[in-house]
């Protein structure tokens, strides 16, 4: 597995791959022969019925969200770099990074960039804002129907009430980075990739 | 190699030694996918695919539904019922596949013992040929057939000739680097950076590429380190499978919940201390006595007296720890009063009494050490200065736990936010759990509207006040009847034991533990449904309730303690008389035995020891009791499991297919894991035993099987029995509520014992301290025969005149903490306030900011290097601004820092100025900042500072 996951990965690729994700490079050969043995098509690239194998994105309320967050606007492929491109805002943030001076560009694993992630989840149609109309979606995803419509529609009122400072009964992503800011996301949104 | 790594680590994390909640929602986001991922992988596809076949079918049938229940709430109800019975169907294959992940992980044992050996054979060989250039060869080899993948090493495998060359270049370019650093025009922080990098990369590819240090020392090392973390992974993994019962407690958990689990944990741990105990108890105190002391039979305190021998063998009477249990080594009775024996010269005396207040000591400090090293890991909680509440420890993490996973916590701030955005836990990957989780996002969001409703409730407060003072009258009532009956019984059985064993019936026999018993398991219940009446917030519902139980089974205990007194008291009286006419008669012998034949050496009378008249021995009758105590618990615990739970779950599963109401969805159900109850009766179990130590040194024995076999029997039952809580339990306030429960357990305990230590004179004629005053009287002996100048220092500590001090000091030292445990309370509000505070005014300033001018958002957002999160990294900002401030005008630092703080409220990012080509001054930075609440001041000297 091993074997073919680097020949068919090429070098350069892999160089940019580092450059821009920050994974070492074992740990982009083992992702890559995880996403081949991922991509049942054997075409190179993952559709979303791949991702719903995994039993706990099947499972979880916000699983067709999180999948769709693997997949650019209007596309149901993704090649290993974008597969990539998503994993990296789970990579944690390690020790020297924190003190090196800042790049130019934020890393995709960065606090707000793994918040940006959390914030797409809830944010369906994409206009930067959770409006009441998404809470309860997501609500109804999450407690199915043993609440009474009125009852998650209060929940979601004291949702945006609490979270919402200007008024526009919206959540946005600056209001949702303040909800937020007690959460220890650095570590809660962080996956062990083995080395 | 790697794939090793990979098999063994679904291993370890499975047992998930290091993951503190799984519940905690959002934590470690998809980690588990990751792994799932991995352990996919290994599997061979066939089972894959059946796996993902039930995660589908899963999932469709859930899907169904919820489309189901959005339709109609009924077919919903009904639906889901079914679902249930499906997925008891589903129960037998998810058990072989349990099964078989257990084989699989087995195999990735073995397998690592085969790399392992794989291992020592590479050694081997590299020692043998080391002469010979083949060892690389070998090494490859050895590493493509242990594990057929060398992926992480691809710089030796896929090198291609032209890619040597470039490697070889740019070895050179670094070593050439390295060589000529000191001469490069840089910063010395650039030049460190520099060179680790280049060394590193020296280092890790020049014996890639065969030179240097040479190509066979590089491979060696590779292995080596690879074999090394491997190694290590193994040495965890160990270490984990070595944890008693972890996997077992894991599996609960899994299924259950945290706070099932807590309750194992909890156990293990008592199992633990009890361990210990048990080993002091035996060791010093049992063993011996058996080893060195007299045989059985040899003195009357060992010796079944003549009219009790024809019964001392039937079974009832064994049972009852009657006959020849009641004079053996499990009791106080049997040991012998010499002061020293065997050819050790063990003082047995003193070791019975000093390992019994050892016990204590132990006890105590394990008790407070494991809850200060909890304390120190979890949530300080300063001005709490209770010690000894360890068992609440784990409740504590549980509670900890719950409000990690984003309940809310103390933060009033954003309870449904969080709620919203981080209940779900990411890390579930069986669908039974996914179910519990999604019954519990939905009670957790239950509960907040339970407690909105709560504040907002107005309604009949006198009615509500009326119905609660009754419901607590109903209490008290019971409380009072129960420890009324205990008393009365207790009492009963006084008159009972006074007349002849064979005319009482079993039932008479027994009748004090088997009230107590029934007490225990009608009450609770009964509380519970009087609380109904009280109405009060669930949380502080289980506190009462909680309240009450302890209560109930403090009041059963002390009212059996009172009785027993009673009881000793009595006996005592009886002993006195006892003791005065065997002494009467002794002197009576010896006054005619030497008048007789007038000489003064009289041999002790020749009576068999069976036939010597002897007192009650009223510690051996009270170590009776304690132990008759648990072991009547202990059936009564095991029989309510196999009825309550067991029974029940087996009718309830069985009957199902002929019933005319579904059983499973319906009344009876399954049960749930009480764990209250559960925690409360192992905590006053210890208490007991503590107590009966003393009098019954085999008790500790017997209550360390008790355990062992309560962690097999219960972690069965929970899950062949319970069903997982339909609500998960929320401890998090109710913490230091138990820790109070618990800490009055441990020193109530105590009490009883040290009293009849200090005050209660020894039986004469049975027990360790036969013949003395009183008990401590062993101490004081020993003290005297000690060497003068040590008798003189014990007489100076015990002086009065030292005490008195010493006491006062240590409440002078008590005094001084709690001031400043409450000074630093003090602080943390105040810092608390100040933070809520400063945050407030930012959320205005913004608020000002975003409502006036919008542009100037877009305009942020637009730049590059935007930090949308301006306070998590709070402590981290005004740092940069002060090195901002110095590195470009160090001049006006002082006033530069403070406005440039100010800024760094109200905009979001400090450096803004440095990243935007200089422009004409004006414009977009003026119009943002003249909402402020100082216009002047801010625009003309902030800007004019920062240019």
């Amino acid at each position: 597995m091993g074997s073919r996951a680097s020949t068919l990965l090429r070098e350069e690729e892999i160089e940019e791959i580092k450059k821009e994700t920050g994974f070492s490079h074992s740990q982009i050969t083992r992702l890559y022969s995880r996403f081949t043995s991922l991509d049942k098509g054997e075409n190179g690239t993952l559709s979303r019925e791949d991702f719903q194998r995994i039993p706990e994105l099947a499972i979880n309320p916000l699983g067709d969200r999180i999948i769709n967050a693997f997949f650019p606007e209007g596309e149901d492929q993704v090649n290993f770099k974008g597969f990539m491109r998503t994993l990296a805002h789970f990579r944690p943030i390690e020790d020297n990074e924190k003190n090196k001076n800042p790049p130019a560009t934020e890393p995709l694993n960065s606090r707000t960039n793994k918040l940006l992630f959390a914030f797409r989840l809830y944010d369906l149609d994409r206009d930067d804002k959770i409006s009441r109309d998404e809470l309860l979606q997501v609500l109804r995803m999450m407690v199915g129907v043993n609440i009474s419509d009125d009852q998650l529609g209060s929940i979601a009122d004291r949702t945006i009430q609490e979270a919402d400072t200007n008024g526009d009964s919206c959540i946005s992503f600056q209001e949702f980075i303040k909800v937020l800011e007690k959460v220890d996301v650095e570590q809660k949104m962080s996956i062990r990739f083995l080395h | 190699m790697m794939m090793m790594m990979m098999r063994t680590r679904p291993l370890k994390d499975e047992d998930g030694g290091r993951h503190p909640n799984p519940r905690t929602a959002t934590k470690t986001m998809m980690e588990r996918n990751e792994r799932q991922q991995q352990e996919k992988e290994q599997e061979p596809p066939g089972r894959r695919f059946l796996r993902s076949r039930a995660m589908k079918k899963a999932r469709k049938t859930r899907g169904e539904e919820r489309n189901l229940g959005e339709l109609c709430p009924k077919r919903r109800k009904r639906s889901r019922i079914m679902t249930r019975r499906e997925t008891r169907k589903e129960k037998m294959r998810r058990i072989r596949t349990r099964k078989r992940r257990i084989k699989r992980q087995a195999g990735a044992n073995v397998f690592s013992l085969h790399d392992l050996g794989c291992f020592l054979h590479a050694v081997l060989f590299i020692v043998l040929k080391q002469s010979m250039k083949v060892t690389e060869v070998h090494y490859r080899n050895i590493n493509s057939s242990s594990s057929s993948s060398s992926s992480s090493d691809p710089d030796e495998e896929s090198l291609s000739e032209g890619e040597i060359a470039a490697l070889k270049e740019q070895v050179e370019e670094k070593k050439k680097l390295i060589a000529t650093l000191r001469n490069k025009p840089w910063r010395m922080k650039k030049r460190l950076l520099l060179l680790k990098e280049a060394q590193d990369f020296v280092e890790k590819f020049e014996g890639a590429l065969g030179k240097g240090k040479g190509r066979r020392l590089y491979a060696f090392k590779v292995m080596m380190t690879k074999k090394l973390i491997k190694f290590n992974r193994d040495f965890e993994n160990f270490k984990t499978a070595c944890i008693p019962w972890e996997r077992k407690i894991k599996e609960v958990e899994s299924h259950f919940g945290s706070s099932v689990a807590s309750y194992f944990l909890f156990l293990r741990w008592m199992y633990g201390l009890n361990l210990v105990l048990f080993g002091f108890m035996f060791g010093l105190v049992v063993i011996p006595e058996v080893l060195m002391g007299l045989p059985y039979g040899s003195i009357p305190r060992k010796t079944v007296p003549r009219d009790e021998q024809d019964t001392a063998m039937d079974f009832s009477v064994l049972f009852d720890f009657g006959g020849y249990c009641k004079y053996s080594v499990l009791f106080y009775g049997f040991y012998n009063n010499e002061r020293s024996i065997g050819l050790l010269q063990f003082k047995l005396p003193l070791s019975y009494l000093l390992t019994s207040v050892g016990v204590f000591g132990y006890s105590l400090l394990v008790v407070i050490r494991t809850y200060a090293k909890d304390q120190h890991a979890g949530r300080p909680l300063l001005g709490v200065q209770m010690k000894g509440m360890a068992y609440g420890c784990y409740f504590l993490r549980m509670a900890r736990n719950a409000n990690e996973g984003g309940d809310g916590g103390d933060e009033g701030e954003f309870i449904f936010s969080w709620k919203m955005f981080t209940s779900w836990d990411y890390l579930i990957g069986n669908p039974e759990t996914a179910d519990n989780k999604y019954a519990s996002i939905t009670t957790s969001f239950k509960e907040s509207i339970v407690d909105e409703q709560e504040n907002q409730k107005d309604e009949n407060i006198h009615l509500r006040r009326f119905l609660r003072i009754f419901a607590n009258l109903l209490i008290l009532c019971s409380l009072g009847g129960s420890g009324y009956l205990i008393y009365y019984v207790v009492k009963r059985s006084q008159d009972f034991a006074k007349m002849d064993p064979k005319t009482l019936t079993w039932f008479e026999n027994n009748e004090v533990e088997f009230v107590m018993s029934l007490l225990g398991l009608v009450c609770p219940p009964l509380f519970e449904t009087i609380a109904e009446l009280e109405d009060y917030h669930p949380r502080i519902a289980l506190k009462w309730q909680l309240g009450r139980i302890f209560a109930l089974f403090l009041g059963n205990l002390y009212t059996f303690l009172f009785a027993l007194f009673d009881e000793v008291n009595e006996k005592l009286e009886t002993e006195k008389s006892i003791k005065n006419a065997t002494e009467w008669t002794l002197h009576q012998y010896y006054a005619n035995y030497s008048s007789f034949y007038n000489t003064t050496s009289v041999p002790p009378p020749n009576v068999a020891p069976a036939d010597v008249i002897r007192g009650p021995c009223w510690e051996t009758g009270v170590g009776r009791e304690f132990v008759k105590l648990i072991v009547s618990d202990v059936q009564v615990t095991f029989l309510t499991i196999l009825v309550g739970d067991f029974l029940r779950a087996f009718i309830v599963r069985f009957l199902n297919y002929c019933w005319c109401w579904d059983l499973e969805a319906g009344f009876p159900s399954y049960g749930e894991f009480d764990i209250s109850g559960n925690v409360l009766g192992l905590v006053f179990n210890q208490g007991m035993i503590w107590m009966g130590a003393f009098y019954a040194p085999g008790l500790v024995g017997m209550n360390v099987l008790r355990l062992l076999t309560s962690m097999y029997f219960q972690s069965w039952a929970v899950m062949a029995c319970n069903v997982p809580h339909e609500r998960v339990f929320k401890a998090s306030r109710s913490n230091n509520f138990y820790m109070g429960l618990l800490l009055l357990v441990l020193f109530l305990s105590l009490l009883p014992v040290v009293y009849s230590m200090m005050t209660l004179s020894p039986s004469f004629d049975c027990g360790p301290f036969s013949g003395q005053e009183k008990m401590y009287d062993v101490v004081i002996d020993t003290i005297k025969a000690m060497p003068a100048f040590i008798g003189n220092i014990f007489t100076y500590v015990s002086n009065p005149g030292l005490i008195m001090p010493a006491i006062l000091l240590m409440i002078l030292a008590i005094y001084y903490l709690n001031t400043v445990s409450k000074a630093y309370q003090q602080a943390n509000t105040d810092l608390k306030k100040k933070m809520q505070m400063a945050r407030d005014d930012e959320k205005n300033r913004r608020n000002n900011k975003d409502s006036t001018n919008q542009m100037m958002k877009d305009l942020e957002d637009l730049l590059p290097n935007k930090s949308l999160a301006p306070t998590p990294v709070e402590e981290e900002k005004p740092l940069d601004i002060v090195i901002d401030k110095t590195r470009t005008k160090p001049g006006t630092a002082g006033k530069g820092v403070l406005v440039q703080k100010e800024d760094s409220l109200a905009a979001q990012n400090p450096r803004r100025p440095v990243t935007r080509a200089p422009g004409p001054r004006g414009g977009p930075p003026g119009n943002m900042r003249s909402p402020q609440p100082e216009p002047g001041r801010g625009r003309g000297q902030g800007a004019a500072q920062r240019r």
